[in-house]
């Protein structure tokens, strides 16, 4: 970070002021609106404030990373409990009270902790952690009515001591915490960090395979969404002077996701209207019509959720950019230089190659699935500037071999290796970090992230990311540097990559995963569906990549012809076994893989 | 600026005040009670009471030559709806007294609310006792005078000397069982079992079985009205179990519509539709032309509930004005003779009533089986 | 003995009560979680059938035909368009469940109905005095599982349902209407739903909510159960049993979170279920 000031770039200075000005605008309107309004919609505002701020922790964690819960109100529970538990049977006073605030926010916190280090492990389904969320409520509900008379059971507690401020006083409070939290966020699904919070949600997979540390980033947010979800309890409860169970409810929850959902997901602002819109107005609708507008709630979402998924803050946002000023089209990235992102070479030789070590030593690999062996007692090295190719028919177990190489927990038996170090079990994230890049079959990439977004996250493991700030720049090592300007992509920064052909994915996936500064770098079908000129220009690129750069290259491919062309070593794999392991030519002439290949001569042909 | 604002405010309030009452508008009632949720079930016959009660009223010139006029708010049958309605009963309809049955939780929420305004509140739902407020009056039953005669009969009558109880979790249920145990033991019997589940709670399996296994000679439930008490009930005459069953919590008319299930229960109540006085029997007239094939069977907490805008009206009348200290002053001196007889909120700010112990006969009546006359309320707020 | 009678009952109508969502879970990837209120419609399906003075024994077959048509109709109008996002199926069909509540509420109102019970009373059985209608409940939770795996196993549509299971891009190039077997099976699935709802009434009040208090304890066992009828079967057995253990000697109410608490730590072990591959 020794170059702090210019990272500090204009479009940064610019987005400060405007969430500043945004925020003393809003304040400004916290602090006046009490003056204005009658004294009901004040009481009642100040409750959907509150509910307003649990909103936001749906939207991050929900809306953002894409992690369906239904128990962000459990934290607005443990905080509204934190503060009448303490109050009832402990104390009050101005040290009990902050006392008690920040009980219910380290509990909370703990919670999601634990919550998230249960349900955010690698591999998990998105499912898993959803209903996680989903128990995660009703145990807590349960055990609040296990309380009995100390948390008064279903009847909750009331009139416990509290600060009996005037109403105005509570609604700058609510207020001001809503504007807080609302800004705080607003900054963070801007910054660098945030980019990586849609990454996760869009592909998840290619994050850990990229070494961005998924359930880690997942886990510290859910954790301070926590918090801060206690916090709105906790002020929720001092103001009411009431805590039932359903704060901390099952309930509670789906209907934040209903707000959420309704005012549109993934905005910020949609979820904080959404819940105060449909708090204040079921609030006002109690008395006269309660069950039509329950019905009436229940039916929008229900057709929000089939058919507009990104709620009616998307109407809005689409009306604005077909009609609003400054409208952009998607292929305005055409623009050479819009300024938002400066490519630079990384300094050089982070990571040496040892001369006498392998960058890769593989010894008696296995991998079973119940009783079907897909890989057996399999033994090879690689070594600096080598390209090895690993062929086979289909169902060899190639791409099996890759899953081994790049996450700890994949193989059976065995031990892998990385410049002499044992990836032992180590999830994929932290096998990038010895050293090893993985690019996939498919070309599934970010597609809502701009193709300097897609660069930049890459680059966390060794740059990091910054938490409210979008820094301006991308520091590349050489090779990438070297792909993008092949390809053309470093005219492209500012396009999203859903935009681009199929030959520039392949190339900004080698390229990212190129910035991850791998010393072995697993390549699965890198040709497929890329035409004669591409293939070549790939072809090019590795060789450069094992004779310039000296990295280890492990191909898997099909096309027979160009492994020829291009491979140091060919590694033959039959049926999960190596049958070969020998230089170009003692494959090509050998009988034995004649044999292997025979009744798949298509594929030599090909 | 805050000052300014406030003491205009006050002048706006005061002119306001004055204002309306020279204009004779309506008096306003705020009745919050539970639309949704656990109370639903016995609601409609708790408005019911009070549109025939203001009816009667305003038919009759009203109160100090004003109409009254109802507002019904739905409390959810819960703290936090309970919250939302008495903040809009009370700030946005400023009405001028809540008269309502509610859920302990419900009570407790909106006491605050009360408290804060200053707003006469006469709570209509018997209840497990010991709430106390300034601004509250009750005019139903509490444990003191509830449970005594249910116990006393099946020590006295029927010979039971072990008993079980089971309720939901709340404050009522657990108020109502801890004061029978209470009872109980003191009368020299033995309580084998004290169980609760959750007001939302329908499985009561693992209970029952341990009802069986201990093989009580007596049980006694106090469930949240609804749901819970027609799963308990269903659930136990399932299980084969059959030792005298009184239920604290079930009135007349879902008694009736249990139909078998229902045969039996012991309960005790203040008041009982087969009460035979004149006043009972021209209230249920009343109510009878008024609501015909939708009237909801009148019961212990829609009776009360309309004597209480009686009582409301009185204390009114003895105040001479609606004015809010004046009305909490005069509560508890004025009486109403309606179809529970004579009531009048004396006892700290509770009312002595006559109980009736009955049983659900077959075709789902009951029986009066034992009359207890002004029945005291005991200590209940010993500083009002 | 009361105790294994608990165990053994308790299991059969977590069973039934959750062999709805499974079905269509299993066959169609889609988590319904209008399933409560699915549970809610049986149960207002059989009081509506006592209540006009037909027999008790006619509310199964009258819930699972208007558990059919209702999810026939559900399946068309909003799960159709969801099968390439399963999160928002979750969130559309809870949405659903709301409607669906409402629309009671509206019709019947918000207070408890009664339904009249096809038996009461007590059975013996082993000695012991034991509820006659969660009797029956076990045998037909038997008969149940074994209809259910006859009409994988044995009939075209459930041929044809195992193929979409499987794999349904080969299932469609082999000529089977995906389209068909899906909305047969969510209207199978709602019809399960209705039934079980018909069946729990003798030992429930009838209300608006009535199935609500179901559907996590469904769900959670569905997923543990690896959606196999083997693994239903086994996983309500277990839990179910847990469940009861727990709540008689432990304490009833924690006892409500045992099959929750229990599936969250088995699916952390075993993310496919009992049965998963």
């Amino acid at each position: 970070m020794a170059d702090f000031e210019s990272s500090v770039s204009a479009r940064n200075r610019r987005r400060f002021w405007l969430v500043g000005f945004v925020a003393v605008m809003a304040l400004a309107i916290v602090y006046a609106a009490p003056l204005f309004l009658d004294r009901y919609l004040v009481n009642v505002l100040i409750r959907a404030l509150f509910l307003a701020v649990l909103a936001i922790t749906v939207d991050l964690v929900w809306g953002f990373s894409g992690v369906l819960t239904f128990g962000q109100s459990a934290f607005f529970g443990i905080g509204a409990y934190a503060c009448a538990l303490l109050a009832t049977h402990y104390g009050f006073g101005p040290l009990w009270f902050f006392g008690a605030f920040l009980i219910g926010l380290a509990l909370a916190a703990v919670t999601a902790w634990l919550v998230g280090i249960l349900s955010f492990y690698h591999g998990a389904s998105p499912l898993y952690s959803s209903i996680i969320t989903l128990a995660l409520p009703i145990v807590l509900v349960q055990i609040i009515f296990a309380g009995g008379r100390f948390t008064g059971s279903s009847s909750g507690i009331s009139g416990f001591p509290t600060y009996y401020w005037a109403v105005e006083t509570w609604f700058v409070i609510a207020g001001t915490l809503l504007v807080a939290v609302a800004c705080f966020a607003w900054l963070f699904v801007r910054s660098d960090l945030g980019r990586i919070l849609i990454a996760i949600r869009e592909n998840e997979d290619r994050c850990a395979y990229l070494g961005i540390p998924v359930s880690r980033i997942k886990i510290a947010l859910f954790t301070v969404c926590g918090a801060i979800g206690a916090a709105a309890g906790f002020g929720y409860a001092a103001f009411t002077n009431v805590v039932a169970p359903e704060l901390g409810g099952f309930l509670l929850g789906t209907e934040s996701l209903i707000w959420v959902a309704l005012g549109g997901r993934g905005t910020l602002i949609g979820p904080i209207f959404g819940a105060i819109g449909i708090d204040v107005t079921s609030s006002y609708l109690s008395g006269s019509l309660p069950f039509l507008w329950k019905f009436i709630v229940g039916v929008l979402f229900v057709i929000v959720i089939v058919v507009l998924p990104n709620g009616f803050a998307s109407l809005v946002t689409g009306a604005w950019k077909k009609f609003g000023p400054g409208r952009r089209s998607p292929a305005s990235g055409h623009e050479h230089g819009s300024g938002s992102i400066v490519l630079r070479t990384a300094p050089a030789g982070t990571r040496e190659v040892t001369g006498d070590q392998s960058p890769i030593a593989i010894e008696g690999l296995g991998c079973r699935y119940g009783s079907l062996s897909v890989l057996a007692d399999l033994s090879f090295q690689g070594r600096s500037g080598e390209l090895l190719s690993i062929v086979g028919p289909n169902g060899a177990g190639k791409t099996t071999l890759m899953r081994c190489i790049s996450n700890g927990q994949e193989r059976t038996a065995g031990t892998v290796e990385i410049a002499g170090q044992e990836i032992a079990r180590r999830s994929p994230e932290r096998v990038v970090g010895l050293g090893v890049g993985r690019s996939f079959q498919n070309t599934s990439l970010f597609d809502s992230l701009t193709v300097g977004d897609c660069l930049r996250l890459s680059r966390y493991r060794v740059d990091g990311a910054r938490l409210f700030r979008r820094t301006s720049h991308v520091s590349l090592p050489a090779p990438a540097l070297g792909i993008l300007k092949a390809t053309g992509l470093d005219r492209h920064l500012d396009q999203e990559t859903r935009y681009l052909s199929h030959g520039q994915k392949r190339g900004l996936e080698l390229a990212m995963v190129l910035a991850t500064e791998p010393k072995v770098l697993l390549l699965d079908e890198p040709t497929a569906g890329l035409t004669k000129a591409e293939r070549t220009a790939i072809g090019e690129v590795l060789l450069s990549l094992t004779t310039t750069y000296g990295l280890c290259v492990i191909l898997i491919e099909h096309d027979l012809d160009f492994v020829r062309e291009i491979s140091d070593r060919i590694v033959v794999l039959h049926q999960g076994r190596m049958v070969l392991d020998g230089s170009v030519e003692e494959v090509v002439s050998s009988d034995l893989v004649k044999s292997v290949y025979s009744g798949h001569g298509t594929e030599v042909a090909s | 600026m805050r000052n300014l604002t406030l003491v205009s405010g006050l002048a706006l309030t005061l002119a306001f005040s004055i204002g309306a009452n020279a204009q004779e508008g309506p008096i306003k009632i705020g009745i919050p009670v539970g639309l949704s949720g656990a109370n639903s079930v016995v609601a409609p016959s708790v408005v019911q009471s009070s549109e025939l009660a203001a009816e009667e009223i305003n038919k009759a010139g009203g109160i100090l030559g004003r109409q009254v006029e109802l507002v019904v708010a739905d409390d959810g049958s819960g703290a936090q709806g309970a919250q939302r309605a008495f903040d809009s009963l009370v700030y946005q309809e400023e009405v001028d007294a809540l008269i309502s049955m509610e859920t302990s939780a419900a009570r407790n929420a909106g006491l605050p609310i009360v408290n804060r305004s200053g707003t006469p509140y006469i709570y209509t739902s018997f209840y497990e006792g010991r709430s106390c407020s300034p601004n509250m009056f009750v005019d139903a039953w509490v444990p003191e005078q509830q449970v005594t005669p249910i116990v006393d009969q099946f020590m006295k009558e029927l010979g039971a000397k072990t008993f079980y109880l089971i309720g939901s979790d709340y404050e009522f249920g657990r108020g109502m069982l801890e004061f029978t145990r209470q009872y109980i033991e003191e009368s020299g019997g033995t309580v084998l079992g004290e169980e609760y589940l959750p007001m939302d709670a329908s499985d009561w399996t693992p209970i029952l079985s341990d009802v069986r296994s201990k093989g009580p000679d007596a049980i006694i439930t106090s469930t949240a009205g609804g749901a819970p008490n027609v799963t308990l009930t269903k659930q136990m005459r399932n299980s084969g179990i059959d030792v005298p069953y009184g239920n604290l919590a079930v009135d007349e008319g879902t008694a009736a519509s249990m139909g078998s299930d229902a045969t039996g229960i012991y309960i005790s109540q203040s008041y009982l539709t087969g009460i035979e006085s004149e006043e009972n029997k021209r209230f249920l007239a009343a109510m009878e032309e008024k609501f015909g094939s939708d009237l909801e069977t009148p019961n212990d907490l829609s009776v009360p509930q309309y004597e209480a805008i009686y009582l409301y009206k009185a204390a009114v009348e003895k105040a001479g004005s609606t004015d809010k200290a004046a009305v909490i002053e005069a509560l508890p001196q004025v009486s109403y003779t309606g179809p529970r007889g004579d009531i009048q909120m004396s006892v700290q700010h509770h009312t002595p009533l006559t109980m009736y112990l009955g049983q659900v006969q077959e075709d789902g009546s009951v029986e009066v089986i034992q009359r207890f006359e002004n029945v005291d309320p005991g200590e209940q707020c010993p500083n009002l | 003995m009361p105790l294994l009678l608990d165990i053994v009952t308790t299991s059969a109508i977590l069973f039934i009560v959750a062999a709805g969502l499974m079905i269509i879970l299993g066959v169609m990837k889609l988590i319904n979680f209008a399933h409560g209120a699915f549970l809610t419609v049986g149960g207002y399906s059989a009081y509506l059938v006592t209540d006009y003075g037909f027999s008790p024994w006619l509310t199964v077959p009258f819930a699972a035909l208007v558990g059919f048509v209702l999810g026939i109709a559900v399946e068309r109008l909003v799960v159709r368009p969801l099968y390439s996002r399963p999160l928002d199926a979750i969130l559309a069909t809870w949405g659903l469940g709301i409607v669906i509540t409402q629309i009671i509420v509206f019709a019947f109102g918000r207070g408890v109905q009664f339904a009249e019970s096809p038996m009461s009373g007590t059975l013996e059985v082993f000695a012991t005095n034991y509820s006659a209608w969660r009797l029956v409940l076990v045998l037909v939770a038997v008969l149940l599982g074994l209809g259910l795996t006859a009409l994988l196993y044995l009939t075209r549509f459930g041929l044809n349902a195992r193929a979409v299971i499987m794999n349904e891009d080969l299932a469609r190039g082999l000529g089977i209407d995906s389209t068909k077997v899906r909305i047969t099976t969510f209207g199978l699935g709602a019809a399960l739903a209705c039934t079980a709802g018909a069946l729990i009434t003798p030992l429930l009040s009838v209300d608006p909510n009535m199935g609500l208090p179901w559907l996590v304890n469904s769900f959670m066992l569905v997923l543990v159960s690896g959606v196999a009828i083997p693994g239903l079967a086994l996983a309500s057995l277990l839990l179910g049993g847990a469940q009861v253990l727990v709540s008689t000697f432990v304490s009833p109410i924690l006892g409500g979170i045992t099959i929750v608490v229990f599936a969250a730590i088995l699916l952390r072990i075993r993310p496919k279920g009992l049965f998963g591959g």
